[in-house]
């Protein structure tokens, strides 16, 4: 009998070896390889779909019935699957598959944690009175969506400070020549911000508007609420960065990822080291 | 979920908390504010000169007069303008940014919303010095941090009065003079020549660059034409669209907190009120229309985890019944803008049945109290009142406090008695030992009242800022200019200038330009002789 449980089990050990492929064929340079990668991203990614499904359908069965979207196990899942997707659209549009390596890695890392980790609970839950709204699935979708964007705009950061580490040899060879042209990585990293920052927008606001009809504040400076204009303000100061001169490149990508470190933050840090509104979000 | 009894969302850091770790990520923080601070002053990123800005179409860097101290007035003015200039710079912006994002840091890192006694109960008193002088305990309401964001909102208004002018102009612009030598100097320009005929190079030219982004407005000249084609030309006027918006939430909520207010309300089971006790000034303020609730219900999960709290509430105006309705968390009532929220609730006394031994006769009474009403005892002129309940009194169980006002007496007097201790020996009112035989309890609901009138420009400021950004990811302005020479008629070959430029993703626009040239090239270099030359 197949459960949602079983997919996304498998969905785990299939992102894994995603990133090996991707991995392996930027290491060796071979395409071939880089396109299996990405097949096995997307078949994953199929799978997945029907592992969050299926999840939703079996919480109508126990007689819970919620969107699989509220709590840890649930949103870690639903992370890995967004960034998948954002990854492999921009692969489609760009036509640079080696900048998949971060992006099936933290979808890989992501669900490992939510498969492994004693700290993360997988069953089925009732939710909470205080989650119980419409605007719980816009609220998390929006702000996965967001996150999901800065984590692939950290891959290609981290890919644009590899690239450029050496700097003084503009035709690399070795495993750098398969990487894309530092202005082609800086512009992409530039659109996943823009694109995560859109996203965490809604989200941040979407939330705003459900505290406000819950419980009469839109904004109460709450540790979550907090960090995620923290994120907000330094992914801000990033797309304002960009047009100041010697900014663009290596300072803009140091600043997309400490906004990643933000995000990091904002999604776990807080859940366990600060108290607040979001503290179901631990359990 | 620890922690989370009935005030179950409101979350301040509880009495549990280390603060020791706390203490130490702050001081960890502050150094890593000083290694950056150091790294940046490094960088020159707090020097005055702001010739970084980039010159981008509808973005250019204001243009500089050196300084000049020839009078004092001219001093005035070039200090006015540094400072305005100041004010108008991006790394202004970005400075405040990373500011703010760093002040809110502090924030989270410290425990916010204690009171002074709180205070001086966890921290040396030095360390609360400094936090009472800088608000550290209530940050983001403290003046500094009001100033970070007022200055936010005028660097802000700055950039957007200087820079306005200049984007609206250039977009304005429906005919520009188009000059083949200086568009050959863009970043993306293509010179071809070909042999075709006039008519038939200019009819295909018309076919194709529609094709590649939109159709032509031309010029004609004397001698061929000169011709713009744009799309997305609305891009970049969105940027001030986001920052009218963020100033757009930022006063909503000024106006929120002047005219509005945001408090809580306590009403036991079948009673009224109309008082709510505000949050902020430690007062209540009295509604013109009052609250009953007829009954609050907590229901449960199987797993014991709480599934609904529901209030049935009735408004009451002038004394008749105006609204009858049913709040749950997520689901408040409205009347007349002001808003009820399911908040908490709780358990209180509802009556109490006591035996009182009078010590001096050695009589026994029994008696039912109601909670907050007088009682005369039977025979005597003392009356007796329930006016307190506890649910766990200094972890002895639930007490009611229970005072008495024997005869002759102005004050009543009274003390804590213990119901589930009823041979305590400080079990005593005055001359009666008391024993609490039954208690009967019931629920208030808690509720959280507010007003905000501003909460609508909040609103249509997130819209504002939403579409904005959305539109500026989804869009982008693309422009291009033609020149044409129609040659002569036997001598010289027709010859074609291309230039194009865009205000974001620069390297998809080169693309989609040499993908255009391809084009060109094929099409309208037919025949020997010809060239095209892209730069």
């Amino acid at each position: 009998m197949i459960n949602s449980s079983i997919l996304l089990s498998i969905t785990t050990f299939a992102y894994l070896f995603c990133a090996v492929f991707y991995l392996a064929g930027v290491v060796f340079r071979h395409n071939p390889l880089l396109r299996v990668g990405s097949l096995v991203g997307l078949g994953t990614l199929g799978i997945q779909t029907a592992g969050i499904v299926l999840r939703w359908v079996e919480s109508y069965q126990i007689g819970y019935g919620h969107a699989p979207l509220s709590n840890l196990y649930e949103s870690l899942v639903f992370a890995a699957w967004a960034i998948m997707l954002i990854y492999l659209v921009l692969e489609h549009r760009s036509k640079h598959r080696v900048l998949g390596i971060f992006p099936a890695l933290f979808a890989f890392l992501a669900m490992a944690y939510a498969s492994f980790s004693t700290q993360v609970d997988s069953r089925i839950q009732p939710l909470v009175p205080a989650l119980k709204s419409n605007w719980l699935i816009a609220h998390v979708i929006a702000c996965f969506l967001g996150y999901a964007g800065f984590a692939v705009a950290t891959g290609i950061s981290i890919l644009y400070l590899v690239r450029k580490s050496r700097a003084a040899n503009p035709h690399p060879r070795g495993i750098l020549a398969a990487l894309p042209e530092p202005r082609q990585l800086d512009e992409l990293n530039y659109q996943m911000v823009l694109f995560g920052f859109l996203w965490l927008s809604i989200g941040i606001i979407t939330g705003s508007v459900w505290a406000n009809s819950a419980w009469g504040t839109y904004w109460s400076w709450d540790p979550k609420e907090t960090w995620s204009l923290i994120t907000w303000l330094v992914y801000a100061a990033l797309l304002h960065a960009r047009s100041m001169q010697g900014w663009r490149g290596r300072r803009v990508a140091w600043l997309s990822l400490l906004g990643f470190g933000c995000v990091l933050f904002t999604y776990f840090g807080v859940n366990f080291l600060l108290s607040g509104l979001h503290s179901y979000a631990t359990k | 979920m620890p922690g989370m009894g009935p005030a179950f969302f409101r979350g301040n850091p509880g009495p549990d908390d280390p603060p020791n770790r706390r203490e130490d990520g702050a001081l960890l923080f502050l150094r890593l504010v000083k290694a950056t601070y150091k790294r940046l002053r490094m960088d020159g990123f707090f020097s005055r000169s702001d010739r970084a800005e980039r010159a981008l179409p509808g973005r250019e860097a204001a243009t500089r007069e050196p300084f000049k101290e020839e009078s004092l007035m001219q001093q005035k003015n070039s200090a006015w303008r540094t400072f305005y200039e100041a004010l108008a710079s991006v790394k202004l912006s970005v400075f405040l940014f990373l500011l703010l994002a760093v002040c809110s840091i502090l924030g989270t890192l410290l425990p916010q919303g204690l009171s002074v006694e709180e205070l001086q109960h966890r921290y040396k008193p030095s360390v609360v010095w400094w936090m009472e002088t800088l608000s550290l305990h209530d940050l983001y309401h403290s003046g500094w941090f009001q100033i970070l964001l007022v200055l936010l909102c005028v660097n802000l208004l700055v950039c957007s009065i200087q820079r306005f002018p200049k984007t609206l102009k250039l977009l304005q612009t429906r005919d520009d003079p188009v000059d083949p030598a200086k568009l050959l100097k863009f970043g993306s320009s293509f010179e071809i020549t070909t042999r075709l005929p006039w008519r038939e190079a200019q009819a295909r030219l018309e076919g194709i660059i529609p094709g590649e982004l939109a159709p032509l407005r031309l010029a004609p000249g004397k001698n061929g034409f000169a011709a713009v084609a744009e799309k997305g030309r609305w891009s970049p006027l969105m940027v001030y669209g986001v920052h009218f918006s963020v100033l757009l939430i930022l006063s909503g909520a000024l106006i929120g907190s002047f005219f509005g207010f945001k408090g809580m309300m306590n009403i036991p089971e079948g009673q009224l009120s109309d008082e709510v006790l505000l949050y902020q000034r430690r007062q209540s303020l009295l509604l013109p229309f009052q609250v009953r609730c007829d009954d609050f219900d907590v229901s449960l999960y199987d797993t014991g985890a709480p599934k609904e709290y529901r209030s049935d509430l009735v408004i009451l105006d002038e004394g008749k019944e105006a609204l009858r309705q049913t709040i749950r968390v997520n689901d408040p009532l409205t009347y007349r803008g002001v808003t009820f929220y399911q908040a908490s609730y709780g358990l209180i006394l509802k009556s109490a049945d006591v035996e009182l031994t009078d010590k001096e006769t050695g009589k026994t009474y029994t008696l039912s109290l109601p909670y907050r009403e007088m009682v005369r005892i039977p025979g005597t002129q003392d009356q007796i009142e329930a006016i307190q309940f506890q649910q766990n009194f200094s972890r002895f169980g639930p007490a009611v406090g229970i005072v008495l006002l024997r005869e002759g007496q102005t004050e009543p007097m009274g003390s804590w008695i213990l119901v589930k201790m009823p041979e305590f020996h400080g079990n005593r009112v005055q001359n009666y030992q008391v024993k609490i035989t039954k208690t009967e309890e019931g629920y208030y609901t808690g509720l959280q009242v507010k007003q905000d009138p501003g909460v609508w420009i909040v609103y249509a400021g997130f819209i504002l800022l939403l579409a904005g950004i959305g539109i500026t990811f989804y869009t982008r302005h693309r422009k291009l200019w033609i020149w044409a020479d129609a040659g002569g008629p036997e001598s010289s070959p027709v010859r074609i200038v291309v230039a194009g430029r865009t205000n974001k993703n620069a390297v998809t626009f080169e693309e989609e330009f040499k993908h255009l040239c391809g084009r060109l090239q094929l099409e309208l270099a037919t025949g020997s002789g010809d060239e095209g030359t892209k730069r």
